[in-house]
């Protein structure tokens, strides 16, 4: 601390040491000066204190509250779902499904070639179509060409997607 | 009736959920907040923006308050660096915060606009002037000192500042308010005569 300014301020803050408390303090007694600088700036601190807080709209508290609705309700869906109920699901599908195979698997006797107990059981009275006869080469080649358009078409898509995305991040 | 309850118990409702908890926790620190925006804003439409953004933040970022400082500094910091950015995004084409004649043009501006309502003038009203005329940091310090009810630590630890120069900044500055506040009551002397 250099002035005598500074040490008051402190003093009056209650900032200083105990010692420097004592020692400004006889200061102010004895000196006549000291005195009327204490008494001047603590007119000032006083005043400072008594400063008035500026007042917002009246509107302030909704328009944060709206501010924030608003926020959250941009939030993408895929943010907002919860990733345990996901979890559930396919936990559920793949123990269902691993329970029926397992089931099916006991059921079954592989060794002998007769049919199984189950299947014999069931008196089954369909008749499966013969798609062999409806299955011919320019079909099957149609069908290939028609797979392989849908790829491109597909992966055109991927790509296009990918390029907007790195734009984006870059913008 | 129901005891006031404390901002780290609104807090905890406002984490538990309850929307309406925030908004009291607003109610009770926006006149602060918005004082200590007016203080790097100077004009009431960028404060209240300031303020608004200030509390969307701390909302989105309540869960992650600790706790091991007042929740007061934590928002206190929340709203310098909020000032801080919004003052960057503004001052593309203006001049710089720490240009203190920045503040002076405007505030004259202001001064000559209200000195014919000599009436309404207290003591009160030259301190508003006096402080509207110190620089930003210098504004904010006294504002967190004297009405924020915080320590220099305090004030330190949410503009980012050593305590020590917040204690010589807030000597500093409460000089320069004393020399503005004696010159504008000088000024309007005269202008009594």
């Amino acid at each position: 601390m250099n002035t005598i300014e500074e040490k008051l301020w402190s003093y009056i803050d209650g900032t200083c040491t105990p010692e420097d408390m004592q020692n400004i303090s006889r200061l102010i007694a004895s000196d006549e000066s000291v005195r009327l600088k204490y008494q001047e700036l603590l007119a000032f601190d006083k005043e400072f204190a008594a400063m008035e807080l500026d007042e917002p709209s009246m509107a302030f508290t909704y328009n944060v509250i709206e501010a924030i609705r608003t926020q959250e309700a941009m939030v993408p869906l895929k943010t907002r779902v919860n990733k345990r109920i996901i979890l559930g699901i396919v936990l559920f599908f793949v123990v269902s499904l691993t329970g029926f195979l397992v089931y099916a698997l006991s059921q079954m006797d592989i060794s002998s070639a007769k049919v199984p107990d189950i299947v014999s059981k069931v008196s089954v009275n369909v008749k499966l179509p013969q798609v062999n006869t409806h299955i011919s080469k320019p079909l099957v080649e149609g069908f290939m060409f028609f797979d392989v358009v849908l790829g491109l078409y597909l992966f055109d898509k991927y790509l296009r997607r990918k390029n907007a995305g790195q734009l984006l991040s870059k913008k | 009736m129901q005891s006031k309850l404390s901002d780290i118990e609104l807090i905890e409702q406002v984490l538990a959920g309850n929307q309406a908890a925030y908004a009291d926790l607003v109610k009770r620190h926006q006149r602060f907040v918005f004082t200590l925006a007016m203080r790097y804003a100077k004009s009431r439409e960028d404060a209240e923006e300031i303020a608004q953004d200030c509390f969307v933040k701390v909302y989105r970022s309540l869960a992650s308050f600790q706790g091991h400082a007042k929740f007061t500094t934590w928002l206190y910091s929340i709203v310098y660096t909020t000032a801080m950015t919004f003052l960057r995004k503004k001052r593309v084409d203006t001049d710089s915060i720490d240009d203190e004649g920045t503040f002076i043009q405007v505030e004259s501006q202001a001064s000559v606009y209200d000195v014919n309502n000599a009436e309404n003038k207290s003591r009160s009203f030259y301190l508003s002037q006096a402080i509207e005329q110190l620089l930003p940091d210098d504004a904010a310090i006294i504002t967190l000192f004297y009405k924020g009810e915080q320590s220099l630590e305090e004030i330190a630890q949410a503009l980012g500042m050593e305590a020590n120069t917040v204690k010589v900044k807030l000597f500093r500055a409460r000089q320069r308010l004393k020399e503005k506040l004696e010159r504008n009551l000088k000024h309007e002397a005269k202008e009594l005569i």
